[in-house]
């Protein structure tokens, strides 16, 4: 039993192939408008208050529906359902959780879990998650609406646009 | 992958993928999958034609060709050559000489012309027929083969891939080729059937 743990771990297959230059040009230049989006809505609006329009996640969406537009995972439903989920994790688990160290880890297995069983798994769910139990954001259940509802938004807005104009993409894959 | 959507995606009848199938497939596997089951069924619809290229081109004659080959004489009469390719239910005999070297091949088309059929196919040749006064075949009944055979014959070498003989057969309009060794000597005989057999009815439309 034991032989077959250290064998799995050789791996077996190789790494798909890499992309194409111009692909590498359109993922930078909807992640570049993409945050740049929220980035300069965040400034604007929120700079100094105790509200926000970015969060560190979004970085990792980004990679997602600008990077690799044609995985399950960059979808809008596991964008919006994902960060979501996460969120609801993180912020219910500091409100009922007195230990830092387990809300943190019951914040992202548990999400993890509520994505796989919604079919929202998207990795950034995770991290946002994990920041809403550690970042410490102080606005309770309003962090689901700002920023990661109102930023994932945005963030959606500018991945249709952008994937949809680029002719060798298109996006999304599926809503529902 | 939007390049791809204009083309035709088609395989042969009976390894018609549906979404059906292929979710069914991933479901069958544990643990998440990280592709949409359109790009799964994109690449397998073009993996299989670089498939069935790579076979068309590693295959060769030698790999599917009938070894026990009827052959005629250029001396064998042609009375005798009709009656043969009847009795075997062949449409095409490579002729032979002592050493067995290829010379040339009678096929079913030579019949047709040679009867005066306006298109190579039987009721042709039974129109023509209905029109003539007397024996159709009577120009061609006191011939040899050596007479009436198409020479010099398109034959093909045991190493020759299978995609050189379907461009062949599709390019000369033949049916079928004779395989010869290096000094012209039969070794076998590739027909469409034996290609048709070997890669399928035809290049996956992709």
């Amino acid at each position: 039993m034991l032989k077959g743990f250290w064998r799995k771990m050789a791996g077996r297959t190789t790494s798909p192939p890499g992309v194409s230059w111009q692909e590498i040009l359109w993922s930078w230049l909807g992640s570049f408008l993409g945050i740049g989006a929220v980035a300069v809505g965040h400034y604007v609006f929120f700079a100094g208050t105790e509200l926000a329009l970015i969060l560190g996640s979004f970085g990792a969406s980004a990679v997602l529906i600008y990077g690799a537009p044609k995985s399950p995972l960059a979808q809008p439903r596991n964008l919006l359902g994902g960060h979501l989920l996460g969120a609801f994790c993180g912020v219910t688990l500091v409100k009922l959780c007195p230990w830092p160290w387990l809300a943190a880890a019951l914040a992202v297995s548990l999400a993890i879990a509520a994505m796989h069983l919604t079919r929202t798994l998207h990795p950034p769910g995770g991290a946002t998650a994990l920041i809403a139990v550690l970042g410490g954001p102080k606005t309770g259940y309003l962090f689901l609406l700002l920023p990661v509802l109102s930023g994932t938004l945005i963030l959606l807005l500018i991945a249709l646009l952008v994937n949809n104009l680029i002719p060798s993409r298109r996006y999304p894959e599926f809503w529902l | 992958m939007t390049e791809a959507e204009g083309r035709e995606f088609s395989l042969p009848p009976g390894l018609e993928l549906t979404d059906a199938d292929i979710l069914e497939a991933m479901q069958e596997i544990p643990g998440y999958l990280d592709i949409t089951p359109q790009d799964f069924k994109e690449i397998y619809l073009l993996a299989y034609r670089h498939a069935w290229k790579r076979l068309a081109r590693e295959q060769t004659a030698a790999t599917i060709m009938s070894r026990e080959v009827v052959t005629v004489t250029p001396a064998t009469p042609v009375v005798e050559v009709v009656a043969l390719m009847g009795r075997r239910g062949i449409s095409g005999v490579p002729v032979v000489d002592q050493e067995r070297q290829v010379l040339g091949v009678i096929s079913e088309k030579d019949f047709f012309r040679l009867l005066g059929a306006e298109q190579p196919n039987f009721l042709a040749l039974l129109a023509t027929c209905l029109r003539t006064k007397g024996c159709l075949a009577l120009p061609i009944k006191q011939k040899t083969a050596g007479e009436i055979m198409s020479a010099p014959a398109i034959v093909v070498r045991p190493q020759t891939s299978l995609q050189e003989i379907a461009n062949l057969l599709a390019t000369r309009r033949i049916n079928r080729v004779p395989v010869v060794d290096e000094g012209g000597r039969l070794v076998g005989l590739v027909s469409r059937g034996d290609l048709v057999r070997a890669l399928g009815p035809g290049e996956p439309r992709c």
